[in-house]
Order: structure tokens, then sequence, then C-alpha cells
């Protein structure tokens, strides 16, 4: 009996720094969520119960749908340019070539760097009238007028294209993980009979690659909807709001976003748009794992 | 690839003999000019970082050439100095320090505890961590979260901004059950007949035999604490002093003169980027290994 107390006790005490931790600063905001959701609440003075209004003030509030717009537009593009250009660049140094290792390590560095940090860079370099993407276009005669990056017109693309640049080398690590682990003697057996490489790729590594796949697809749907770090770098998500994504929005009901703007705290409501984005990106979680129950089994 | 393509020839070949160049050929070219048009745009930001940070504030201004006309190394030493960079480098790797210390050791502990032992609530415990990894509400869990460190009365020092990082070590934990997993229980056992209690055998037995573990999970955590930006711009906002590199790199960006601040902007960047680059360069197998291992399962 003495024993098995001791144990326990033991357990407790490693455990416990973990527990406190997670259910002080972890699950404690959480539950805070969900109660000052249903209540009016600005940061200071009392609290006052207001129900569901907060959720029919969401309803009709224009802003916050228009950020879940751009959500989608942003995380779709961010999906489009960077699933297909990591999967690409996987395949290709999954074969071996020479250099290959030194230009991996080169992709996969943006992962590593700040995303806050070069959030300023790119903020800089795409500067319209002195920035060094437009001085690069014009000597490249790719362009003959400056764009301009940050602009109502691109500044979408240019969030989405910064966004690119920090994922690619992740996303291809990942696949280029699951290509390794297709067996290589099916490549060869598949070459004896006369199947050629587009007909392997189809045919073997997409197959082979899908489960794999399902999962690294899913971990960008996930991150691409929740980044807002870097837009509320480079353009604070204006101009007149095309690049305000849900969770920037939700961050500006809570705090201050540059000195020149102040914010009215508004945490109740806040809470409420915290639980809507969190249902949101759960829905489409949920909605991809429906969809691509396929993949698992597609050999 | 070379076996794969030439495999490919009985098909193609009347075709491709017909062209001086072969398709094999224009295919490879093609490829390796994609591969080094990615590694140019993936480098262009931070070659323009490194030659930016070298340039007079005027030649900033006006933009003009790649590289600086002459390079003005003394733009780091301003930016150490007036720019306070000397200051967030030392909140940084402070904050970093320690939340990696804290986050291994938390973690850790956990770890060995949910390995090796049954106790009640194993699965509630396993399960809520795995689900602290995927919740996402956003930035909305800081306010109560600044609201404790106010009562604590730790919000005038970076340990609030230390005991948050620690709190997320959901991920750090489930890399290092992969760990212990390959560390024998018979050495558990041996250490335990020999007389040595269950603390003293983690700390002594255990832990040592981990080192690599931590070393990679390590890393993470400090990849992730020393390049954070939300958090630590949260709760000194009205805590100049206590800013770490990110949040006085970006509040560079927000000041009355950023106009003409951009080339201590950029030496500022170079600044927080080195380490990392650094650590990457000495590990880069660990890196790679760890994020593709996080697939494989």
């Amino acid at each position: 009996m003495h024993f098995k107390w001791k144990r326990l006790g033991e357990n407790a005490l490693f455990l416990s720094p973990s527990i406190i931790l997670t259910a002080a600063l972890g699950i404690y905001p959480l539950l805070w969520m969900l109660r000052y959701m249903f209540y009016d609440y600005a940061g200071y003075g009392d609290p006052l119960f207001v129900g569901l209004d907060n959720f029919r003030l969401l309803m009709r509030d224009g802003l916050f749908w228009e950020s879940v717009g751009n959500t989608f537009i942003y995380a779709g593009g961010k999906l489009l340019l960077t699933l297909p250009l990591s999967l690409l660049l996987a395949v290709i140094l999954n074969s071996k070539l020479r250099g290959g290792n030194l230009l991996r390590g080169i992709y996969f560095m943006p992962t590593i760097i700040s995303t806050a940090v070069i959030s300023v860079v790119f903020y800089n370099i795409f500067n319209s009238y002195n920035g060094m993407v437009n001085t690069v276009l014009m000597k490249l005669h790719l362009i003959s007028q400056p764009i301009d990056w940050l602009g109502p017109k691109y500044a979408m693309l240019t969030v989405i294209i910064v966004a690119v640049w920090g994922a690619v080398g992740n996303y291809m690590l990942l696949f280029l993980a699951g290509l390794q682990s297709i067996p290589q003697d099916l490549y060869e057996s598949a070459a004896i009979d006369g199947a050629n490489a587009a007909r392997r790729f189809w045919s073997i590594t997409l197959p082979m690659l899908a489960p794999v796949a399902q999962m690294v697809i899913m971990l960008a749907i996930i991150a691409s909807l929740k980044g807002y770090e870097s837009i509320m770098l480079i353009t604070e998500g204006g101009p007149i709001g095309k690049t305000e994504v849900m969770y920037l929005y939700l961050y500006k009901l809570l705090f201050p976003v540059s000195t020149g703007s102040p914010v009215e705290q508004q945490l109740g409501y806040g809470s409420a748009v915290g639980f809507a984005t969190a249902v949101i990106v759960g829905a489409i979680t949920g909605l991809y794992f429906l969809l691509s129950r396929k993949m698992n089994k597609l050999y | 690839m070379n076996k794969q393509l030439l495999i490919q020839q009985p098909g193609g070949r009347g075709k491709s003999t017909a062209r001086p160049f072969s398709g094999r050929t224009v295919g490879r070219a093609v490829m390796w000019l994609f591969l080094l048009i990615t590694a140019i745009l993936t480098l262009f930001p931070l070659l323009m970082t490194l030659s930016g940070s070298l340039k007079t504030g005027a030649e900033m201004m006006t933009g003009g050439s790649l590289l600086p006309a002459k390079p003005q190394f003394v733009n780091y030493v301003e930016a150490w100095k007036q720019a306070n960079f000397a200051r967030y480098t030392w909140n940084s790797a402070f904050v970093s320090v320690m939340a990696t210390a804290g986050t291994l050791l938390v973690a850790a502990m956990a770890a060995y505890v949910v390995d090796r032992r049954h106790f009640p609530g194993k699965s509630l415990y396993v399960t809520t961590q795995a689900s602290m990894m995927f919740i996402s509400v956003g930035a909305i869990v800081l306010r109560p979260q600044f609201d404790l460190m106010v009562a604590l009365n730790l919000n005038t020092t970076l340990w609030g901004v230390i005991l948050i990082l620690i709190s997320a070590h959901s991920s750090t934990f489930f890399m290092l059950i992969g760990f212990f997993k390959a560390i024998p229980r018979e050495l558990d056992e041996a250490a335990m007949v020999d007389g040595s209690g269950f603390i003293r055998t983690f700390f002594r037995v255990i832990l040592p035999l981990l080192t690599p573990g931590l070393g990679v999970a390590g890393l993470f955590a400090f990849r992730h604490a020393w390049n954070e930006y939300i958090l630590p711009l949260v709760f000194t906002m009205t805590n100049p002093q206590l800013q770490t590199l990110t949040v006085g790199l970006a509040n560079l960006r927000y000041g009355s003169s950023a106009a003409m601040q951009i080339h201590l902007m950029m030496a500022g960047a170079c600044l927080s980027i080195l380490p990392m680059l650094l650590a990457y360069i000495v590990a880069n197998k660990s890196f790679i290994q760890v994020t593709a291992g996080s697939v494989k399962g």
C-alpha cells in the first residue's frame, strides 16, 4: 500500500508542472473565452451578461464576414501555389541529383527565420517607390512602371507571395519524407513492365504518397487559415480592408495594432469572434477530413 | 533519375534523335532552370537584407542599386547602440534560453511518466495535450493569460512570456515520448534495483541518455521562442525595455522616423536572423530529420 502511494506521489510530482501550466495557461483561457462571449465586456468595469447578443452582432458584422472571405482567398491562394510547388520540388529532389542536399538546405531555410522579421524585410522590398522588387523587375525589363505592391490591387497577392515564400520549404520536406518511404522496387518492377516516368508518377508516386499527402494538406490548410502575423506587419489588413483576415480582425478587437490607430477594446465581442473563428477552422478541417478519406485507401 | 530516364528511351527515341537537343537534355535544362530560379527567389529577400544592412540611409531611401556603394558596417554599431538592439538581443536570448530549458524539463518529466507508467487519467492527459496543439482561437487567449500574469505580478518581467511559452509544450512532449520509447525499460529497472530512486534514476540515468532527443526538441523550442512575435508584443506594449528582437524590429517600422531608418531596420533584421541561421547551418540535419519525422509517424 505504501508502495502504491509512493508511485502515485512520484507520478504527480512529475506531471504537475505540465498539468498546472496546461490548466492555467491553456485551458483556463479557453473557458474564459467561453464565458465572456456571452458578456458585454470592454476589459474594464463590470461585465454585463447579454446572452447571445454578441453572436447576433457577429451575424450582422460586415467587417467580420469580409475578413472571413479574405481568409479564404488568402488561404486558397497560398495553398494553390505552395502545395504544387513543394510537391514538384520534393519529386525532383527525391531523384538524388547532384547538389540536391544544398538545394534542400536552401529551400528549407525560410522556415527557420522569424515570420515577423522577414515580414518587416518584405514590407521594405515590396515598397513601390524604393523597394528592391520593383527595381529588379524594371532592370530585367519585365515591367516598365513600378507596381504598387502594397496598394489595393496587389496587396493580397503580395501577402500571399510572402506566405508562400515561408511555407514551400516546409511542405517540400514533408512531401520528401513521404516520397522516401515509397519502396524503390515498385518503380523498378513498373519500369520493367514498360511504364514511363509520367505513368509511374501517376500510378505509383501519387497513390503511394496519398496518405502522407492527406496529412500534409491538412496541416497546410490549418496553418494557412491561422496565419496573420505577416499580414499584420506588411499591410495591417489594409489598404481599405483588402487583406484583413479573420484572425487579424480578432486581434484588432483586443489590442491596438499601430500606435496611430487606437481601437476600442471589446473583449466580450472578441471572445465571440474567437469562438466563431475556431468553429470555422474546425468545420473546414472536418470537411476536408471527410472529403479526403479516400486518400488513405488509394492503394 | 538517370535510370528512370534511360528506360524511357524506347518509346520516345524516334522523335528525340531527330533534333539536335534530345528531349532529355531539354528536360534537364528546364528542371535545373526551375531549381535555380526557385533557389534565387528563396535567397533574394535574405540577400536584400544583407545588402540593405550595409547601405546608407540615403541609399535605402532612393532605392537604386542592388549592392551598397560602400559597405556601411557602422550601421550595425548604430543599431546595436542607438537603436537598442543590444537590449533586444539580450531579452530575446533570455526568453529563448529559459523557455527552451523550461519546456524541455516540463515535457521530459511528463513524457517519462506517461511512457513508463500507468496511472488513472493517463489517456485524458494525453488527449488534452494532443488537442492543445489543434485548438486555435487566436489572440483571444492572450488576454486571460495577461490578466493572470498581472495577478501573479509577472507582467513587469519577461517571466510571464517565458511561462506562457513553456505552457505550450505539447509538441515537445510528443516528440520526447518517441525518444523515451527508444530507451530500454531494463535500464530503469537495473538502476532501481541498484537502489536508485525514481527521481534520481530519471535525472542521473535517463536524462543523459535522452540528450540527442533533448537536442533536437530543444532546437525546435528555441526556434519557436526566438521567432515569436505576437506574445512578447502584447506583453511589452507598456514596457519597451523588455522588448525582444522581433518586437523591437517591428516597432522601428511604426516609428515616426521609419523611412530614415530602413538601413538600421535591415541591420537589425540581420542581427536577429543570424543566430538561427548559424544554428541551422550547424544542425541542418536535425532540423530536416525532425520536420520530416513528423509525418512519417
